[in-house]
């Protein structure tokens, strides 16, 4: 069974396409994005014991949940991305899938067992710590693959597999709630049957993922690939591992970076639906439908921004993201004054396509700078930047606005200095972007690279 | 040397894109209110907004 799962026993032979393994990368990313929908089980999971409404003092509260649940889940993202990249680099997708898949859905049994005697320690240890892991490795491990194998549109490739990540909310939202009606009965609320059958669904298209993925030949190109002769300043054919990367300012840059870029979007996406209500006065099923539209343009922004910095460059691509987003951002507080939705919806849709373009188009600047040897590994130590921003952009949004009510600010406008503040975060992360230079050569390891150099950066 | 059939690769893009299509469909759908009940809101002056959930 290991060797099955061993790198050497995955090496495309001559002849296979690559085209195979977006959908692999797709399938894995795809199932553990369902993170991002986890709050549909939010207000179940209050009720387990009450069913139909919660009961003070047995059963559990919103941010106990949330904490136990998503919060950690994305904490142990971040940890196990950084602390096993070297692992899942040297052991190939392959196997990194399959352990991904096995913690991930093992993780949804334990938590299911955990509402079943009602222990929020066992669903936490469950979803949180062990989902969590599997979160990680499943992350790093189809981006990587897919950077390796298209050396001429690395931003298009990671754009393909986080998007599927994107899209988790939009799957597996939807199927949460249809098995969680079908499981409701007089005596439960069905979260725990229900993850169960998301945990076999889950594993079956997992493992999908992992049977068909393959690791380019050393030495492989593309059919027809010619490298571009033209020197570009920012794209390196060396190698740099990730213990040396660390030692590098262009680490922690691009970390500023994307922190600074996931800061602004969550804080948005965190709040998007009381932001909608308060400053608009619409309904809240009208504000449900803004939240549906904000998951689109997340998704699709992951990949059309990041696919065209293939052709602009990564850096000029995120200065793009913080300009346009510092400006659109500036611009929310107009929209309000002028009563308009539609203005603010065109806003926010554009911002958070941006948000999401962050994540996708990280992993190919990653590339550029530091080459493919361990770019797994050093986008694991980078992903840190979002368990970080993931606590501090919704802590900005809800605490400021609170803030602004309770001085005396009329409720629409509340949200105006949280904007104004968010547009400076991106600013700062402008600033980093400008400041990243090539790497400097006494960081490159004796590795090789075996493909050519990709588009502008 | 033997190349991977393209039906192949249609398939396997397919087993994720029926997934993705339903949840893209269902959050279109859901997404719905927001233009069918905007007019409304946007005609109103700023409204006193209601209780967030």
């Amino acid at each position: 069974m290991s060797s099955f799962l061993d790198r050497e026993r995955i090496v495309a032979p001559p002849g296979f396409s690559r085209w195979l393994v977006p959908p692999a990368a797709i399938a894995v990313q795809m199932c553990i994005g369902e993170i991002y929908g986890f709050s549909v089980f939010n207000i179940p999971l209050t009720r387990a014991i009450g069913i139909t409404k919660s009961i003070d003092g047995q059963d559990w509260k919103v941010p106990q949940v949330v904490l136990a649940t998503y919060s950690l889940g994305l904490v142990i993202l971040g940890l196990s991305a950084a602390f096993l990249g070297k692992w899942v680099e040297r052991e190939g997708p392959r196997k990194t899938m399959f352990a991904s898949a096995c913690c991930f859905c093992g993780g949804l049994v334990v938590a299911s067992f955990g509402v079943h005697i009602h222990s929020l320690l066992v669903v936490a240890l469950g979803y949180g710590v062990i989902g969590g892991i599997g979160l990680g490795l499943g992350y790093i491990a189809p981006v990587s693959t897919l950077v390796k194998w298209f050396p001429d549109k690395p931003g298009m490739a990671t754009g393909m597999a986080i998007m599927g990540f994107g899209s988790g909310a939009m799957v597996g939202s939807p199927f949460a709630v249809e098995l969680m009606s079908r499981f409701k009965t007089p005596a439960s609320v069905g979260v725990g049957e229900t993850f169960l059958v998301m945990a076999a669904c889950y594993f079956v298209m997992m493992n999908f993922g992992m049977l068909i993925v393959r690791v380019p030949a050393p030495g492989w190109k593309p059919e027809g690939f010619v490298p571009s002769t033209h020197e570009r300043k920012l794209v390196t054919t060396a190698q740099v591992v990730a213990d040396e990367a660390m030692k590098t300012p262009q680490f922690y840059l691009l970390w500023a970076v994307l922190c600074c870029n996931v800061t602004a979007g969550i804080g948005i996406l965190a709040q998007a639906s009381p932001m909608c209500q308060d400053m608009f006065g619409v309904s809240p099923v009208v504000a449900g439908g803004f939240v549906g539209l904000l998951s689109i343009f997340n998704t699709i922004g992951r990949f059309v921004w990041s696919s065209a910095s293939d052709y602009t460059g990564r850096k000029a691509i995120y200065v793009v993201y913080f300009l346009l987003g510092c400006t659109l951002y500036c611009l929310i507080p107009f929209s309000q004054s002028i009563n308009s939705v539609a203005l603010f919806v065109v806003l926010t849709c554009i911002i958070i396509s941006m948000y999401g373009a962050g994540f996708s188009t990280i992993p190919a600047y990653l590339r550029d700078l530091f080459g493919t040897f361990q770019v797994g590994a050093i986008h694991g130590r980078v992903i840190t930047a979002w368990s970080m921003a993931a606590v501090l952009g919704p802590q900005i949004v809800t605490n400021l606005s609170a803030y602004q009510r309770a001085h005396g600010v009329p409720k629409a406008e509340a949200y105006n200095t949280t904007l104004y503040i968010m547009a400076g975060i991106l600013l700062v992360g402008f600033v980093c972007n400008l400041l990243v230079r090539p790497v400097d050569p006494r960081h490159h390891s004796a590795e090789t690279g075996t493909e050519g150099t990709p588009a502008r950066a | 040397m033997k190349k991977t059939s393209p039906l192949l690769v249609a398939l396997a893009f397919l087993v994720v894109a029926i997934p993705l299509g339903w949840g893209f469909y269902r959050s279109v759908r859901n997404s719905m209110p927001l233009f069918t009940a905007g007019n409304a809101a946007a005609a109103a002056p700023v409204p006193a907004a209601p209780k967030a959930p």
